[in-house]
């Protein structure tokens, strides 16, 4: 069989269980909330669901999207199909790929790309798998200790906690584009005190106005 | 029995895990295809093994920092499902911010301690949902896509992509960070500066351990620091809230 056939044959196969299974993983993921509830004699609050995403979601979409239009050139088909179902995208499988594309001293674009890609996002993700399932094993007796009193607050404070460090990280080296939609985001939440508990529905705005903001650098600068 | 016990039921573990498994499988069938085309059309197995080995022993540190994020969202929602969530399509700084979203539309801070079954099941659904589209995006597009890419033979994607993508994440970061701000000056009234400075110091502090830990990776070029030091500033935040609780 030729290089070509060869080719041919394996990105066809590629797409083809690329398709199968993120539609079953699609499938398992949002069947999963209800057949827990089921279990627990509860369903999800549809109507409570739906808010949420017109509060969240759009943001997340949006950022989706651009993922897609990003990564997939980098990861080729396979790899895209893999890393958008294990996830962990910038901070484990981009990184990944490209250090064994690097290390195979193969250029993007090419097959050699793709399945090098592909090779260590699987490898990758199994990994993190294992990882992850010998640390559940060894979470389940510290279970009481994670549930104390004196704990209690540390696991409240997990969104701050989260937010500061990205705050940093996203901060030093954007500042342009932070103290805007900081300022107004502080302000707002100053003077109206009633949308401190209804955070998620000013991310679309402030991310708008951090997009807007990078547009007109991004223009700027291709300007000079 | 309480509601976070339930979710850490053995029932709860072989849902999540049975879909652990799938994936589990569905990489190994992705690498050995890829492993078998890759000598097909002439790599070289040495090579291949080097990449194996080299994703493998670069996975194993961020993978222990992932841990440490199941770890976080246990306390909030038992152990399977942040196990599931953060094994399979989703990612550290995603799941605490959708869970969070959610559980604010629901009516209840993301605690152990106010969670119900109810609660739990729309923040998992709602979890899924909001990070579906880079999955469904694949299922439709990724083939026209990809074979646009190689007829124009274009690589890396718009920079403005990479851009917008950062701007959205600061728009986010600072709803956050500008509520902690708000909460403390108009938590209890509009400028009268006694609301909870709590999450405003446990972020001051999670951010102090960021640049403190940015600042030794570079200095010191520590690839494995920086993989780290997201879960490590968060759990440094946390560990403050702890010690902050006791006199804020």
């Amino acid at each position: 069989m030729s290089r070509e056939e060869i080719i041919t044959r394996y990105e066809r196969g590629t797409h083809r269980l690329g398709r199968i299974v993120t539609l079953l993983t699609l499938v398992l993921l949002i069947g999963a909330p209800f057949l827990i509830g089921s279990t627990l004699g509860v369903m999800p609050d549809i109507p409570a669901a739906a808010r949420g995403f017109l509060a969240v979601g759009i943001v997340w979409t949006v950022s989706s999207v651009v993922e897609f239009l990003v990564y997939t050139p980098m990861l080729g088909s396979g790899g895209s199909y893999l890393a958008f179902i294990t996830g962990n995208l910038i901070n484990m499988k981009i990184p990944c790929a490209i250090n064994a594309r690097d290390l195979a001293g193969v250029k993007a674009g090419t097959k050699e790309n793709e399945i090098v890609s592909t090779l260590s996002i699987a490898v990758s993700s199994l990994v993190t798998i294992l990882v992850l399932a010998i640390g559940v094993l060894l979470l389940q007796p510290l279970q009481p200790l994670l549930q104390s009193p004196a704990l209690q607050p540390a696991f409240d404070q997990v969104v701050p906690a989260l937010f500061g460090a990205l705050a940093y990280k996203y901060y030093r080296k954007n500042i342009s584009l932070a103290v805007w939609p900081l300022l107004v985001m502080s302000a707002v939440f100053i003077l109206l005190p009633s949308l401190q508990s209804q955070t998620s529905i000013l991310i679309l705005p402030s991310g708008g106005l951090a997009i807007l903001l990078a547009w007109l650098k991004f223009r700027k600068e291709k300007q000079a | 029995m309480s509601v976070i016990q339930q979710l850490s039921s053995p029932v709860i573990y072989l849902i999540c895990g049975s879909i652990i498994v799938f994936i589990a499988a569905v990489c190994v069938v992705f690498a050995v295809r890829a492993w078998r085309a890759g000598i097909a059309i002439g790599m070289d197995p040495a090579v291949l093994k080097r990449i194996v080995t080299a994703s493998a022993s670069f996975s194993v540190l961020p993978a222990v920092g992932i841990l440490l994020g199941v770890i976080a969202l246990s306390g909030a929602l038992g152990i399977p499902w942040p196990w599931l969530r953060l094994s399979v399509i989703g990612a550290l700084h995603y799941e605490t911010q959708v869970a969070q979203g959610a559980a604010e539309q629901v009516g209840i801070h993301l605690s152990g301690s106010e969670m119900t079954g109810s609660a739990f099941t729309t923040i998992a659904l709602l979890m899924s949902v909001c990070i579906m589209w880079g999955m469904v995006l694949n299922l439709f597009l990724n083939k026209k896509y990809t074979k646009r890419l190689s007829k124009n033979s274009s690589e890396g994607g718009s920079s403005f992509g990479d851009m917008a993508m950062t701007a959205m994440f600061i728009g986010l970061v600072s709803v956050y960070i500008g509520s902690y701000l708000g909460q403390w000056i108009s938590g209890n009234g509009r400028f009268t500066f006694t609301g909870t400075m709590l999450p405003l110091l446990t972020a001051l502090c999670a951010a102090a351990a960021m640049a403190l830990l940015t600042a030794i990776a570079e200095k010191f070029r520590l690839k494995w620091l920086e993989d780290f030091s997201l879960a490590l500033s968060m759990l440094f935040g946390m560990a403050c809230a702890v010690l902050l609780n006791a006199v804020v």
